[in-house]
């Protein structure tokens, strides 16, 4: 319940596979932000994504460190930021790749309802 | 009565880090070095120039540089270096102080060079000072600039058309050899020094094919957004292909008009397109290297840019680091039913020989 609302952060490995099998679980749609500290685009985007994870509680909203979590992003075809993957059972549903705010919010809509 | 205004202005700042440790960040397996995209430029912008013409609308960034894609302007912003390219009647050149301010008091960066380049407005009378002339301009800029950027020069470059000329400003810290001052970094000035620095290649187009321009026009009614209309326009007129490895960020306005900025490792290109008739015009800047991997296949660009927009007119500004690019500029698009009209040669202080040449369309159906 504490976690509803919010972009929870992985930091490592475990925590990621833990995240993903949990939303499995209760089929949530998952929507993970891949960022870097060292990228201005994604510091622009934290908290319009901070804004929709309050606004919608039934979605899992992750955060992931391309260079903590360096594995995750080269397993995912991570190759600029901010890049937001959504997922659902493990698949891919869509992926917007930039800030696009308008993009981003007109995506989770869509799929946030089927 | 005026039309938007689709020539850009561009603006290209470098900097010198005296410390690069503090702007470096180390990650459990990364190094970083931060520089300039420590700060957040596209928010000093925005103060600077009027809100209005400055919010983001897209951007992204990889392990080089970040991109941003602004109402009216593109921003990139790389460790040691930040290029502006802004449309319409933004005042560019008021955003210069408050850069070095904010480079200076964060970062304890200094301004070591700048260059501007502009071509010619297609609606002089509609600019706000200090773009009202280019001596405005180069007055405000000297004006502007510290000092210590003590070697300058500035310079319109011709063409057979009065209204369609090349003008460019640069300044910088180095000096020629010639130079008698004992505290300037002396570089040599001549081609050798240039040819391993990437060059720069600025393509402005006008009168752009009418039927290939609608393509840029919102379609009535689509309920989809900026971003997602943008993507449409660049799958559907092809300007992913003009280099299919690279990311594209890129936005359709409404109810009509078009950027994208592309990203490929360091490479970098951007593309602007005002297509209401009249007043058509298009954009498309990149950076390539003859060496240090950012070699571009110039003759492929250009003919795919041609191909997008059949322009009427259409002029190609580049810099000196790629040795002889202009000849290989010069024949692609002569090759693509152009011929050239003009060229003109000069050199700059950082920027090195700058080269504009203008071409027109052989064989175009009247309005």
């Amino acid at each position: 319940m504490a976690d509803e609302g919010l972009v929870i952060g992985c930091h490592t490995v475990d925590a990621w596979k833990q995240q993903l099998d949990n939303a499995q679980a209760s089929n949530e749609l998952v929507v993970v932000d891949f960022t870097a500290s060292w990228c201005g685009p994604c510091r622009i985007m934290a908290p319009i994504l901070e804004d929709l994870a309050k606004k919608m509680p039934d979605v899992r909203f992750l955060k992931v460190d391309v260079d903590e979590l360096n594995s995750v992003a080269e397993e995912w075809n991570i190759e600029a930021m901010p890049t937001f993957l959504f997922l659902k059972q493990g698949q891919l549903l869509d992926k917007v790749v930039g800030a696009e705010k308008d993009q981003l919010q007109q995506t989770l809509t869509k799929h946030a309802s089927s | 009565m005026a039309g938007f205004e689709g020539f850009e202005k561009r603006l290209e700042l470098h900097f010198f880090d005296d410390d690069p440790t503090t702007t470096t960040t180390t990650t459990t397996s990364t190094f970083h070095y931060l520089g300039l995209r420590k700060l957040d430029f596209h928010q000093c912008i925005n103060q600077t120039l009027q809100a209005v013409q400055c919010t983001v609308v897209s951007a992204l960034g990889n392990s080089f540089f970040d991109a941003y894609v602004l109402s009216e302007s593109s921003l990139f912003v790389y460790p040691t270096k930040i290029i502006i390219k802004t449309c319409g009647t933004t005042q560019l050149l008021k955003s210069i102080q408050p850069l070095i301010f904010y480079a200076q008091t964060h970062l304890g960066f200094t301004l070591t060079s700048c260059r501007y380049t502009r071509g010619s407005f297609i609606f002089p009378s509609s600019q706000p000072f200090p773009h009202t002339s280019f001596k405005d301009e180069v007055s405000y800029l000297e004006d502007t600039l510290p000092t210590a950027l003590h070697n300058r020069k500035a310079s319109i470059m011709p063409s057979k058309s009065s209204s369609h000329a090349w003008h460019v400003f640069t300044a910088t810290t180095a000096a020629c050899d010639s130079c008698a001052c004992d505290s300037c970094e002396h570089v040599p000035c001549n081609r050798d020094y240039y040819c391993n620095q990437p060059y720069t290649l600025e393509i402005c187009m006008t009168d752009l094919d009418p039927i290939l321009a609608r393509k840029f026009f919102r379609r009535l009614g689509d309920g989809s957004t900026g971003d997602s209309a943008g993507k449409e326009m660049t799958e559907f007129t092809g300007i992913d292909e003009i280099n299919e490895e690279a990311l594209i960020c890129d936005f359709a306005f409404d109810p009509c008009g078009y950027s994208m900025n592309g990203m490929h490792g360091e490479w970098y290109s951007t593309i602007h397109v005002t297509p209401e008739d009249g007043y058509s015009y298009a954009s498309f800047e990149c950076v390539g290297s003859t060496n240090n991997g950012m070699e571009i296949d110039v003759a492929h660009v250009l003919r795919k840019v041609i191909q997008i927009f059949r322009p009427g007119t259409m002029s190609v500004s580049t810099t000196s680091g790629g040795g002889d690019v202009w000849r290989r500029v010069a024949s692609a698009v002569e090759s693509m039913g152009l011929k050239r009209r003009s060229f003109a040669m000069d050199e700059f202080p950082e920027a090195g020989s700058v080269v504009f040449q203008t071409f027109t369309a052989i064989r175009r159906k009247s309005a």
